[in-house]
């Protein structure tokens, strides 16, 4: 039965006014952050507790009904893309903070709270929720769930499966469990860890209880300019190499640092071929010691100029300028894309030198900015719409993911698969490990219902893969012959 | 690979007493042939590697072969400036340690059992792990790629050599706590961490509750312990453990001001006090021959309540305890000594009620043949078994670990059959 028939029934269990069915409003959910990919649902929901989510997945298993769960939808890989004919489940109305429990440092929340928000909320404990991603303002935690999400201090606090201790799940059938528990000690398959990062394949996540962290007792900031990017990877390298685990290390390019200071003035440095962000922080004494010896390194590896942030006002504005990075290259192109891909930390030279000549020969400019500590590229790739420019930007974007992979490491270190990169996957994966992984999928969702087309390649949408080579029979009669 | 006709038993624990053929691979494409090609010769496989945790996770049912995955060993790549390791998984964690140790580098990594030659694969199968959890989690934090082996031979990689990856389901994940029912876990990547340049113990002596409280006034000083361990035992009583890493002059400060914390009843210990000190609660997950040896997950604040009715439970039947506690994270690891027949199992039927699924058995020395190693099913099961369905359709591999979970229907089939 078509979605549209079921509205009656929807109504049912989400009330009139969560039921959206008008065209125009429709069309606000016809994609996520990447743009490019819109598909117009045949109803959008906007459940406002749990139970209401699992009768509306129990009606949609009951039909066969494919859904998508949605959060900010600010997602950046196509993960939350509508499915044709099929509804999307809003997690907007289940937006409470239930519970801030500062004696176990940990707090209860609904999959609509944003990542900020549960922040403000720890705030007068004096602690925080570590994953940071930079769209942290407007980013749901259930979408933080769905995708792993990261941010520019994973590399020593680790991403949203580090920070997560258990999770209520409405599974496709439309059955509620529970996934991780009170304490890291749980029994049985790391279900919780595997959920984390499904990209809403698994279920929709309705009840989270997160980690907080207390705040460190000491940060400090610096940002050093480099006269190549060499210098500047070497840098991380060999800070890396001390025994230091900064909370940050950033990287951005003269590109990047042009539009940064084009739409924020941070105070980078114009024209430094590239700039390093380093924050260190912990105990007092430690952070000291450490701070010395980043500066030393950075004097060792040629930084032309290093500047500390004295304040916490000056690391808020160093910050801003990073953040706002992605949406400050509007500013200098007419339309870009953000690409996300991570390589070996000491390959990240030779992965900035091939992307420079990729951008050469795709006649294109690529403007990079990176988490240089973990060797998470978000290389920005700049064209312009109106001449023309669209595909050959999207086949470089696509190059460089590849990239990546080849380089031996990943097309994803946050933003995800989705449905933006599902058809690369074959590159990074073999067969036998994707149909490993389909049957994790399969296991939850046998009807194949729960966002359907994202996470792994599917002939339809990606194509048959082509099989080993077999000649044509004219061929082997030799009538005719391939060049 | 070699192929012997001699009883499982010998490597794989006492519960397994029956004969049959060990396979012995020493490659992953040995592994791969050692699964594909007895499927029907030999359908029913029990993996093992050097038995340190044989007779954890429920009694293995009578197989045909055992797989013996300690030939499957050494290292693979190690790329200290990435400070990334590819590992077979039949490596003993103490090796890789070692190796890692020229560097200065380490995985941050310290079940107890490590010291008995425990493999980084059954490490991980079990989901153990020790002090360290406070700071560094267990193998699900540091395993950022794995490769595996299912019944039918299959291959399969996930994860890889960059620690910050979200490409596919992460299957490190599904096999951690796995106990040798999805597949083999053939290699593993892990996440090293540098060594500190140095490390201090603090000691406080004090009951859980004490232990609890002070640990929290720690972490909210953001003092960053490596280490938060409440032990209890026989030869020193209560004490919280407090280890601390870094800079000469960080740890120095930061000893200070744990010391403040403690109102003045904290001690420093010196190199061999604090190595007896570790040792005191390795020996708590390690019992010896008659011990039995549980692991507890509670809501920390809950800890000391907990190990108050332990303790109530076992003094009843004369029952000796001895209580190691991650004290902020709610992870205890309760050893049972001595006391009248039967005394540890009454102690394990009256903690059931209270602590629920998150209690594993780790040594069952004292309890009775037909004592479940599981308490009570997480509310999870239907999805394990479904997932095992999956994975192992002929069921293969494992039987016997997690029962009845595996097996009995639960609501979710209930409900569709």
């Amino acid at each position: 039965m078509t979605p549209l028939r079921l509205r009656t029934e929807f109504i049912k269990v989400v009330g009139a006014d969560g039921v959206v069915d008008d065209p125009l409003e429709l069309r606000t959910y016809e994609c996520d952050g990447l743009t490019g990919y819109r598909v117009v649902p045949a109803l959008v929901l906007l459940p406002r507790d749990a139970a209401a989510v699992a009768a509306a997945v129990r009606i949609c298993a009951r039909e066969g009904v494919p859904f998508v769960a949605r959060g900010a939808g600010t997602g950046l890989s196509g993960g939350a893309l509508p499915v044709a004919d099929g509804i999307v489940i809003s997690l907007q109305r289940l937006r409470s903070i239930i519970e801030v429990d500062p004696v176990n440092r940990r707090a209860i929340v609904e999959p609509g709270v944003t990542n900020l928000d549960i922040t403000r909320a720890a705030a007068p404990h004096g602690l925080y929720f570590a994953p940071d991603p930079s769209s942290q303002q407007v980013c749901t935690i259930g979408g933080n769930v769905a995708e792993n999400s990261g941010g520019a201090h994973c590399l020593k606090y680790g991403f949203t499966v580090h920070h997560i201790h258990e999770i209520d799940v409405v599974l496709p059938d439309g059955s509620i469990t529970t996934l991780g528990g009170d304490s890291p000690h749980q029994p049985g398959y790391d279900l919780l860890g595997a959920f984390v990062g499904s990209e809403g394949t698994l279920g929709v996540v309705t009840r989270i209880t997160v980690k907080l962290l207390p705040r460190p007792a000491s940060v400090q900031t610096l940002v050093a300019d480099f006269p190549s990017v060499e210098q500047a990877g070497d840098t991380v390298t060999a800070i890396i190499a001390a025994g230091i685990i900064p909370a940050a290390v950033e990287m951005m390019d003269t590109l990047a640092i042009e539009a940064v200071e084009a739409a924020v003035t941070a105070g980078y440095t114009l024209g430094t071929a590239a700039a390093l962000i380093v924050e260190l922080d912990g105990p007092a004494d430690e952070v000291a010691v450490h701070l010395e010896e980043v500066q030393q390194l950075c004097r060792d590896h040629g930084t032309t100029a290093l500047n500390l942030a004295a304040s916490a006002d000056e690391r808020a504005k160093i910050w801003k300028g990073r953040k706002a990075a992605f949406a400050a290259v509007g500013r200098i192109s007419p339309n870009y894309f953000v690409q996300d891909g991570v390589v070996p930390r000491t390959r990240l030279a030779e992965a900035l030198t091939r992307i420079g000549t990729l951008a050469d020969e795709a006649g294109l400019r690529v403007a990079n900015v990176f988490h240089a500590g973990d060797g998470n590229l978000h290389p920005l790739v700049l064209y312009s719409e109106a001449n023309g420019e669209h595909e050959r930007a999207e086949h470089l974007s696509k190059s460089i993911a590849e990239l990546c992979v080849d380089l031996g490491g990943s097309l994803s270190g946050e933003h995800g698969i989705g449905m933006d990169k599902a058809c690369s996957m074959p590159r990074q994966f073999t067969e036998s490990d994707l149909a490993t992984m389909a049957l994790l999928r399969t296991a939850y969702d046998p009807a194949g219902i729960c966002n359907p087309g994202k996470l792994l390649p599917t002939p339809r949408l990606c194509g048959e893969r082509p099989g080993p080579h077999h000649p044509h029979p004219l061929e082997s009669a030799g009538l005719i012959e391939r060049m | 690979m070699t192929v012997k006709a001699t009883p499982i038993g010998a490597g794989a624990g006492s519960l397994n007493a029956t004969p049959g053929m060990t396979l012995r691979p020493t490659s992953l494409d040995e592994l791969q042939t050692a699964l594909a090609d007895t499927t029907r010769t030999h359908p029913r496989l029990l993996i093992a590697a050097n038995g340190t945790a044989a007779d954890w996770g429920g009694r293995p049912e009578p197989m045909d072969a055992s797989v013996d995955v300690t030939g499957l060993s050494g290292v693979l790549v190690y790329n200290p400036a990435d400070m990334t390791m590819a590992v077979r998984a039949g490596t003993p964690l103490a090796v890789v340690q070692d190796e890692l140790s020229k560097n200065r580098q380490r995985v941050a990594f310290d079940a107890a059992r490590v010291a008995r030659g425990a493999t980084l694969g059954g490490l991980l199968a079990t989901a153990d792990g020790g002090p360290s959890r406070q700071c560094f989690g267990i193998l699900r934090d540091l395993v950022i790629g794995v490769t595996v082996v299912l019944a039918d031979g299959t291959v399969a990689r996930s994860g890889g050599h960059v620690i910050k990856n979200v490409a596919g389901y992460d299957l490190a994940k599904l096999f951690h706590g796995s106990f040798g029912t999805l597949g083999v876990v053939a290699e593993v990547v892990l996440r090293l961490h540098p060594q500190p340049r140095t490390e201090a113990t603090v000691e406080i002596p004090g009951t859980a509750e004490e232990a609890f409280a002070a640990a929290g006034r720690i972490v909210g000083s953001a003092l960053d312990a490596t280490a938060l361990e409440w032990v209890h035992d026989e030869d020193a009583g209560s004490r919280l453990l407090v280890r601390l890493e870094g800079t000469p002059d960080g740890v120095t400060e930061r000893v200070v001001t744990a010391t403040a914390l403690a109102d003045g009843r904290a001690r420093t210990l010196g190199g061999e006090a604090a190595d007896a000190a570790w040792r005191s609660v390795a020996a708590v997950a390690d019992g010896t021959d008659g011990d039995t040896v549980l692991r507890v997950g509670s809501l920390p604040s809950e800890g000391p309540r907990l190990v108050g009715l332990i303790a109530a439970v076992a003094a009843d039947s004369k029952v000796d305890v001895a209580v190691s506690s991650t004290i902020a994270a709610g992870v205890h690891t309760v050893r049972l000594r001595g006391g009248d027949r039967g005394a540890h199992d009454q102690v394990l039927r009256a903690l059931r009620p209270v602590v629920g699924a998150p209690c594993t058995v780790h040594r069952r020395d004292g309890l009775g043949p037909d004592t479940s190693s599981w308490v009570a099913p997480p509310p999870a099961a239907p999805l394990m078994r479904a997932i095992k369905q999956q994975f192992d359709p002929q069921g293969r591999l494992g039987n016997g670990r997690f029962a009845p979970w595996l097996t009995a229907p639960g609501p979710r089939e209930k409900k569709t059959s």
